[in-house]
């Protein structure tokens, strides 16, 4: 499977204690130079430079078509008053996992809520940290027998990286886990 | 989803940020960090106010941990 990281997405995921499981659930992650440029953390920069040393995460070659389709989305999105504000590194993200089919790891409102309206975004998969856990525990890499301990799974990474998940999409996803479950 | 749920979504996740927060650590804080942590809990959004305090986007993360408010999404 192939992702597109940004920058928030890395920055927690760097202080979660079962990290090392996204460098088993993905083959390649692919990364902008411009999302790298803003990690200035210790736990942050220490982690990206294990991924880029390993070779899963790669810069992504941005290219002249990548800009225009950038610029078309920018206008598209920055002045709807209904989106968080989204910066030129969050759109670029978007941008290179629409051109790339690669599912969009981020933390990021706005672009959660860009790929809920948008005619071409939308097909953009989005996964945050909660629904890389999940999927971690589909591909055997993290082993739970109930719904109480996926709950606990998730309070571990909300207790590391300070997050709460919404119940909303908590529930959503305790509903797959419990069906998931049953096989 | 639509806008008057994300509306009620924006509404909840900024009560939760303000219950959990850490607001003597906030007040403590010289005006310009103060006066980004507490964008943040109104609106989530971390890359204005690392803009707002001056700080790269993790190095504001930093602070916001430490003034214990959460990331909600």
């Amino acid at each position: 499977m192939r992702g597109v990281a940004d920058a928030c997405f890395l920055i927690d995921w760097s202080r979660y204690r079962r990290k090392e499981i996204l460098e088993k659930l993905f083959d390649l992650l692919l990364i902008h130079e411009e999302t790298l440029l803003q990690l200035r953390s210790p736990p942050a920069i220490e982690y990206v430079s294990s991924l880029l040393a390993s070779g899963l995460l790669r810069l992504y070659p941005w290219s002249p078509d990548d800009e225009r389709q950038y610029s078309k989305l920018r206008d598209e999105v920055s002045l709807d008053p209904r989106i968080p504000s989204l910066e030129r590194p969050d759109l670029l993200c978007l941008v290179i996992a629409h051109r790339t089919g690669s599912v969009l790891l981020s933390e990021n409102l706005g672009v959660l809520r860009v790929t809920q309206f948008h005619p071409i975004y939308s097909r953009v998969k989005v996964w945050t940290s909660l629904e890389v856990l999940e999927n971690s525990i589909y591909n055997g890499l993290i082993s739970v027998s109930s719904v109480e301990e996926f709950l606990e799974i998730l309070r571990e990474y909300e207790e590391d990286a300070r997050h709460i998940f919404n119940k909303r999409r908590v529930d959503a996803a305790t509903r797959r886990l419990k069906e998931w479950l049953k096989r | 989803m639509g806008a008057e749920e994300w509306e009620r979504e924006d509404r909840e996740f900024r009560e939760i940020r303000r219950s959990k927060a850490d607001w003597e650590f906030i007040k403590a804080q010289p005006p310009h960090i103060r006066a980004a942590l507490i964008y943040f809990i109104e609106r989530g959004d971390r890359y204005v106010a690392s803009r707002i305090a001056g700080l790269s986007l993790d190095e504001f993360d930093e602070i916001r941990r430490r003034a214990n408010i959460p990331v909600v999404v």
